[in-house]
């Protein structure tokens, strides 16, 4: 049941950032492209902490499918799926402290706390328009760019004794992970439930929302009224849905995830060049472009 | 108002800031003790404890109790209120027996690394921390053992949204607590995760997360088992009974105690002796816990109990997987169990009787480990604990 998901048939995109940074540190610091053993257990645990709370969000959104699968809770029930998440994260948890480094031990128990913090953001929404959108960027941190942040964080860390690197791993990591939940969030209204494995306008249907809907609101202003109460009447989901497509929130979103991709490039860019490194480089650019 | 009162009430909107003070102020009602004929035994052995380890017991921070989150899941609580969710039993007993149950592994993670005391190894200015004869990282310790406790109790109260009939009330309800039952779960293990990175000892970050892995694995078992629509219990024996019990009761305030010896440097040795202590403590406790609905009933009304509880398990092993069968074929009316008539049978055999041994063995294991500890105060209340637990009328 634990092992549902690491069928590795997911995009493996966090631990392959992750990997791909270890290396491009590693080059930097001593020219040496071998990875530690330690950073390779990095990435597994960024995937694995990715994974108990995709099965924990699952549970709280009442989801019944994702990866094009049906999720641990429609098969196995709720009772059984949160203790699925709670031990996933308690094995990522011990592999952590075998690294035996108490700084990466701190840098990604950060990650965890995050995750929940933005789960709870995720629960009130806010009546100002600047502090919605402030909150909504806080938010999608938390939730997503932290976990590649300090995972990227802690292999620099592991990788090369320069506090500056770490800093460059750690914004680069959290620049493109939040354009890939600006991405995520503008293909939950451009495509269609087979391409996404999950079904489509779920974020309204939950009663979120999210950057293209939060822009479409500043044209449409009717569409204050349908955030405050989450889309919660009959037809507002469908109606929300129709105005972001008419508006330019996807393209405005699309924009900002370009931004949050530039800066990450800058960032990428001060260390020395590798294989691995441009890499790094060109992934943003598949972050804009994916469609799935 | 407190938040028992909180509890009652219809929902209402209203500020929550209020509410983490109430929360501090110890209960005022009259504590009703899980323990055997003398309430007031237990309760004085837990006073007398707190004593010895410097202040009374709160070990749910204040960090904890003054963050936003903990009043944002209060006041999604009280939207609970009169649905049949069961986190809303769990909330009602965090507040009303915190002292007998719940904060019992923090206090017993105190009182032993008091009574081991500092290291011979250990570098004199360490020393200069210590209040009461503990390590500030000690009690932090003992707080992130109560902290996982209360998240895996939250958890244990998910319900399964597919079961449901019409008893359980509207579906949405249930979703809801559910949704709040995951999310306060992960936040008091994200706060012992914060806790236990801080406590800078890579050792102890392994041990603790080692028992959190036992304790999910308990759980499971647990689920597995108590999921028996046909009031049939599993074919197991008690060797069996005592790994899963060990690992969904004792493990965590096993490795709590070793982890609180790691923290002072003591030699492997201590380690072990505070491990045993911690597991043969727990499980004496939860046989005790056990053996409650068979001793009182003697007096008074009889309450469903646990069929995969330790008199149960030992009554079955007795009396032969088929015989036992047939008792609760014969206990079975319109349905649902007779839980008298099935609790007379069992009474009838010596199921009980050697529940109480087994709790005493565990009891005496238990005091066995303390030997190491030179004779302490605190010692003492570890030996009194185990004490209160074997104590049979």
């Amino acid at each position: 049941m634990c092992e549902y998901y690491f069928d590795g048939r997911g995009k493996a995109f966090r631990p392959i950032v992750v990997v791909l940074m270890a290396r491009a540190c590693n080059v930097h610091h001593n020219n040496c492209r071998d990875m530690q053993a330690s950073q390779r257990t990095i990435a597994l645990i960024a995937e694995m902490i990715h994974t108990a709370s995709l099965v924990h969000d699952d549970i709280i959104d009442d989801a019944s499918s994702r990866r094009g699968k049906d999720t641990v809770n429609q098969i196995w029930g709720e009772k059984k799926a949160v203790l699925a998440g709670d031990f996933i994260l308690s094995v990522a948890s011990v592999a952590l402290a075998r690294i035996g480094n108490t700084t990466i031990i701190s840098v990604l128990t950060q990650v965890i706390e995050d995750l929940v913090r933005g789960e709870f953001l995720q629960l009130g929404s806010k009546e100002n328009e600047n502090e919605r959108f402030a909150h909504y960027i806080e938010k999608t941190f938390k939730k997503t760019a932290s976990l590649l942040a300090n995972s990227c964080k802690a292999v620099s860390i592991l990788g090369c004794p320069d506090p500056v690197v770490h800093e460059i791993a750690y914004q680069y990591g959290k620049n493109v992970g939040i354009a890939f939940q600006l991405i995520d969030d503008v293909l939950d209204f451009t495509s269609c439930t087979d391409q996404l494995g999950k079904p489509a306008a779920s974020d309204l249907k939950l009663g979120l929302a999210t950057g293209p809907a939060l822009f479409a609101c500043e044209q449409f202003p009717e569409m204050n009224a349908m955030i405050m109460r989450r889309f919660s009447l009959p037809g507002d989901v469908e109606r929300a849905r129709q105005y972001v497509l008419q508006s330019d929130g996807v393209q405005q979103t699309t924009y900002l995830a370009q931004q949050y991709c530039h800066k990450a490039i800058r960032e990428i860019s001060k260390l020395r060049p590798s294989p691995e490194r441009d890499a790094l480089i060109q992934l943003t650019e598949i972050v804009l472009t994916r469609d799935k | 108002m407190s938040l028992r009162e909180l509890l009652r009430r219809p929902p209402r909107p209203g500020a929550p800031s209020a509410l983490w003070r109430t929360l501090l102020r110890p209960p005022p009602v009259p504590r009703r003790s899980l323990f055997s004929g003398s309430p007031t035994h237990w309760n004085q052995v837990v006073s007398e404890a707190e004593k010895i380890v410097g202040y009374p017991t709160s070990f749910m921070s204040l960090r904890c109790l003054l963050s936003d989150e903990l009043s944002n899941i209060a006041m999604q609580v009280r939207k609970l209120v009169g649905t049949r969710h069961p986190l809303l039993n769990t909330a009602r007993r965090l507040v009303h027996d915190s002292r007998n149950n719940l904060q019992m592994r923090g206090l017993v993670v105190l009182l032993i690394s008091k009574a081991a005391g500092p290291s011979s190894t250990a570098a004199l200015s360490l020393k200069h921390d210590m209040v009461s004869g503990i390590y500030p990282s000690q009690r932090s310790l003992a707080e992130i053992t109560e902290l996982i406790h209360t998240a895996f109790l939250v958890h244990r109260g998910i319900v399964n949204l597919s079961e449901l009939n019409s008893s359980d009330g509207p579906l949405k309800d249930m979703q809801f607590g559910n949704k709040i039952a995951i999310l306060s779960g992960d936040f008091l293990l994200a706060n012992a995760c914060t806790g236990l990175a801080q406590l800078q000892n890579t050792k102890v970050v392994e041990l603790v997360s080692s028992a959190l892995i036992d304790l999910v694995q308990g759980i499971y078992c647990e689920n597995s088992t108590s999921a028996e629509e046909n009031c049939i219990t599993d074919d197991i024996g008690i060797s069996t009974w005592k790994e899963q019990i060990f690992l969904s009761h004792s493990a965590l305030l096993a490795k709590s105690c070793q982890a609180a010896m790691e923290l002072a440097k003591h030699d492997t040795e201590v380690q072990d002796m505070a491990f045993q202590y911690g597991k043969h403590m727990s499980m004496s406790h939860k046989i005790n816990s056990d053996l409650q609905p068979f001793i009182r009933g003697k007096c008074g009304g009889s309450i469903a109990f646990n069929l995969n509880s330790a008199p149960v398990v030992l009554h079955q092993e007795f009396l032969g997987r088929e015989m036992w069968i047939k008792q609760i074929r014969e206990a079975q009316e319109k349905g649902s169990l007779n839980y008298s008539k099935l609790q007379e049978a069992i009474l009838a055999g010596k199921g009980v009787t050697s529940a109480i041994d087994l709790c005493r063995y565990h009891g005496n294991k238990a005091l066995e480990a303390l030997e190491c500890f030179p004779p302490s105060e605190a010692r003492s209340a570890l030996e009194n604990i185990v004490y209160a637990v074997t104590r049979f009328p």
